[in-house]
């Protein structure tokens, strides 16, 4: 008896790989269309879509399916719908060409949505002229790889190029994206991996976060954005070996940090942005072992900020290395490397013998009269700057780094 | 005597440079006041014009009832002027004033408010989606975000 169980169950396990079927879309075929595939299809099967175009109005995807493209598909949406929709779980998507959604004020057009979903993949697709690229509503357990997303570079109809709104543990790596919005866009997205993504010339915002707390992001490059990377309300967030480049023009920061709290920013390299990072009502921040080089201003920390912590940094060729707004307490410096200290080091301990200061009698004149910026690099600069830094009277007695490097902090 | 001509023309052009109007936003570009971010979205933008002249730009209504709530004079002066965008023509000015504003968790207004003006109630009962939206006037708006 115990036998036959046992071959019944067998038979029966043996039948399962069968019944996980492969259903073949080509152009010309009974099966022309994403859609008719997905109406035959079952939950588990695998849909081969072959090289053509196909045209897809919002194409909706409710069954668990592995979806692969074989020589880049074209789906096209031709202006008038979204291209997919996903809402079931479980889903593959690999491989297609995903173009042109609708655009428009009333509604959030998308390349791709994903709806109170998870456990998805979307791998190696490239979405063009898409209102919004990829977005996420209300998903967990989410991988976004490898996918290349260009906008149109319309300020009106441009959304964002991956757009997360309720989600938790997503997954963003190797993607390209530009001539978006923002880049990538998060608004309540919790414990989120963005890592070797490359965001740059969009419209706005290279990476956006709004309440999003607990979330990492490492080792992207975030390059001529409208207007740098922006971290606004949010908790918990490590923001670790980026690089934020060439971000210039006025109100447009590397990082603009408001509202942010607990966090680490570790391993970055700023260079040559107008403002490197651009801090207000930012609490217990560290600051450690970034690259501050070519910058016009490498920080600008506001006197709303509280109990941050800068060390370690190296600040290279900026214009300004910190400037501030009013009376900066509980912030602290040490050990960071300054190019423009003129101190000594008897000792020869690698730490310079007197304090530096990094706020410029210059850069507080700038702050009262913005327009003294025209003076900048005179002679006369110069020499009250100098005599400030023998002399310290006005620039504030509590913004100082007490252990000033007396070389550049290596990797 | 010449020169002295020029100098009261010159002198017209900028006292009427110093006018209450209302300056375009240029999207894209402009910061907004409150919350540093570059404006974008011709739906939700809004602006302020203080009676002393001085002009923000917002790019939400909920961005400019924040800055009204740390600026409380500014919020209680009869002369200031508030001008949001109405949702159902993007781009174009209303009175905040006389404008309603709605609620509704389906409007994803950039800062997180879900807030959007109208210029006619019609068209805010039109735009609910949401059973729990609810529709404001300017006052009860200001207030509530004290």
């Amino acid at each position: 008896m115990k036998s036959l169980i046992v071959k019944i169950a067998v038979l029966f396990l043996m039948t399962l790989p069968v019944s996980a079927r492969t259903i073949v879309v080509a152009p010309g075929t009974p099966v022309s269309s994403l859609k008719q595939a997905v109406t035959i299809a079952k939950n588990g099967d695998t849909i081969l879509v072959k090289k053509g175009t196909y045209i897809s109005f919002n194409t909706l995807i409710d069954k668990e399916l592995t979806i692969l493209g074989q020589g880049w598909p074209v789906l096209d949406a031709r202006f008038r719908e979204e291209v997919l929709t996903i809402t079931a779980s479980h889903v593959k998507l690999d491989g297609f060409i995903v173009t042109n959604s609708k655009t428009g004020s009333m509604r959030d057009f998308a390349g791709i949505r994903l709806s109170n979903a998870e456990f998805i993949t979307i791998s190696n697709n490239i979405l063009t002229n898409n209102f919004f690229g990829i977005y996420l509503s209300n998903c967990t357990h989410i991988e976004l790889l490898h996918n290349r997303i260009t906008g149109s570079n319309n300020i009106e109809n441009s959304g964002n190029g991956i757009h997360l709104w309720k989600c938790k543990e997503v997954l963003i790596k190797e993607n390209y994206v530009t001539r978006h919005r923002d880049g990538i866009y998060f608004e309540f997205a919790k414990k989120c991996l963005i890592q070797d993504n490359l965001s740059e010339k969009n419209i706005r915002y290279g990476l956006h976060f709004m309440f999003s707390d607990d979330d990492t992001y490492r080792h992207n490059t975030f390059k001529n954005n409208g207007s740098g990377v922006s971290v606004m309300y949010t908790r918990r967030i490590a923001m670790l070996d980026n690089t934020f480049i060439e971000n210039w023009g006025s109100s447009i920061y590397g990082v603009l940090l408001k509202e942010i709290t607990d966090s680490r920013i570790e391993g970055n390299h700023f260079i040559r942005n107008t403002t490197g990072i651009y801090m207000e009502n930012s609490d217990r921040i560290t600051v450690i072992h970034n690259d501050f080089i070519s910058n016009g201003w490498a920080m600008r920390v506001l006197a709303s900020c509280n109990k941050d912590h800068f060390t370690r940094n190296n600040y290279k060729g900026n214009s300004f290395d910190v400037t501030t707004n009013g009376t900066l307490k509980e912030i602290d410096f040490d050990n960071n490397y300054w190019d423009k200290y003129e101190g000594y080091d008897l000792d020869k301990n690698g730490i310079g013998d007197v304090p530096y200061r990094p706020i410029s009698l210059y850069a507080q004149i700038i702050e009262q009269n913005p327009q003294s910026v025209m003076l900048m690099r005179s002679f006369i600069v110069n020499l009250i700057d100098k005599v400030e830094r023998a002399i310290p009277s006005i620039t504030p007695e509590s913004v100082k780094d007490i252990k000033p490097a007396m070389k550049p902090w290596k990797k | 005597m010449k020169s002295l001509k020029w100098i009261i023309l010159a002198l017209v052009c900028i006292l009427a440079g110093c006018s209450h109007a209302p300056e375009p936003i240029l999207y894209g570009k402009d910061a907004c006041a409150h919350c540093k971010m570059t404006i974008m979205d011709k739906r939700f933008a809004a602006e302020l014009i203080t009676a002393k002249g001085k002009l923000f730009k917002f790019d939400a209504s909920e961005c400019m009832a924040a800055f009204l709530k740390e600026n409380q004079e500014v919020a209680s002066d009869a002369k200031s002027v508030f001008l949001v965008c109405d949702f159902t023509r993007p781009g174009e000015f209303a009175d905040a004033r006389k404008s309603f504003f709605l609620r509704d968790s389906s409007l994803s207004s950039p800062m997180g408010g879900n807030l959007a003006a109208f210029i006619s109630r019609p068209a805010a009962d039109a735009a609910k989606k949401d059973k729990s939206a609810q529709i404001y006037n300017w006052s009860l708006l200001v207030n509530q975000s004290k």
